[in-house]
């Protein structure tokens, strides 16, 4: 896989600006469908995704030769999607996404009957998680990755957002912070319903594929 | 199994405070304390970062052949398809 941060981007950069189709389609297949997933917590309707998602790489075509690098590729690419989706969620009269973290923020990490309810060990595991959970070949691996891509598409949409931004594409606390204005406690209450819901479903996969 | 200052009903609430470096410093050391004597949730923690492993490492699939054709053509061009 291309590598789209730090010191790779200045080569992808100047590819690009060459004309060199392949480095563009790298950029296409690495963050479109990233980007529409950032875009629908923003707009309406997938259509309104997909005009963002396009006008978006359309303004990395026309801006790559003016891009100063002062941010990595990623976050300026990410910057322009924001900035669009904005625009149309607001042109929608959309109420602006992320204002609240108010969706999940009581929500357990873990189903509170997995541990034990009273006595001495109150609030230890009486159903513990199981221990050799990681996929043992490369085939399984991918195959869960795979499921688990799909299953984070039903958590709420912030929620999604962040875990999208921070684990599937790689920006840090900061770079999620600045790019949804959200602080960076938001952030992590986003962040932790997201992982602990993600964690759920690889163990539910796991613990499935175990009976079968 | 030796009880703790933390139990892993709160652990696994901490967890993602833990990784991101924000727990005061009493927290941690009592956070650690815990993992220490806990296989359970060490067993969750290593879930966690299998998970997130796993959502940074799998190719998200590729974007619609037209839209992709569209945007290539674009490129090309250096404009738009659709002249905007």
């Amino acid at each position: 896989m291309l590598e789209v941060d730090g010191s790779g981007d200045r080569e992808l950069i100047d590819r690009l600006r060459r004309g060199d189709e392949s480095a563009f389609a790298s950029l296409l297949d690495r963050y479109y469908q990233s980007m529409m997933h950032v875009a629908r917590g923003y707009v309406a309707s997938k259509e309104a995704a997909e005009d963002v998602v396009q006008d978006t790489f359309l303004g990395v075509i026309t801006g790559i030769g003016r891009f100063e690098g002062r941010s990595s590729l990623k976050t300026w690419m990410f910057r322009i999607l924001v900035n669009r989706a904005q625009t149309r969620g607001e042109r929608e009269g959309r109420i602006r996404p992320f204002s609240s973290v108010s969706d999940g923020r009581d929500e357990p990490a873990v189903d509170p009957a997995r541990f034990e309810g009273s006595g001495r060990w109150a609030g230890y595991w009486s159903t513990p998680p199981t221990a050799d959970l990681l996929p043992e070949s490369g085939v399984l691996a991918a195959e869960l990755g795979t499921r688990l891509l799909a299953a984070i598409e039903v958590l709420p949409e912030a929620q999604r957002t962040v875990l999208e931004l921070r684990d599937v594409l790689g920006f840090s606390s900061h770079e999620v912070c600045d790019l949804l204005e959200i602080s960076e406690v938001n952030q992590r209450v986003l962040l932790h319903r997201a992982r602990s819901k993600a964690r759920a479903m690889l163990e539910t996969y796991v613990d499935d594929g175990r009976d079968r | 199994m030796i009880r703790s200052a933390v139990r892993c009903s709160e652990l696994v609430e901490l967890a993602t405070d833990w990784m991101e470096g924000s727990l005061d410093s009493v927290a941690l050391g009592q956070l650690e304390e815990h993992l220490a004597v806990c296989p359970h949730c060490r067993s969750y923690v290593t879930q966690l970062r299998t998970s997130i492993g796993l959502l940074g490492e799998t190719p998200r699939e590729a974007p619609p052949a037209s839209a992709r054709a569209a945007l290539l053509q674009a490129f090309r061009e250096g404009v738009s398809p659709d002249g905007r």
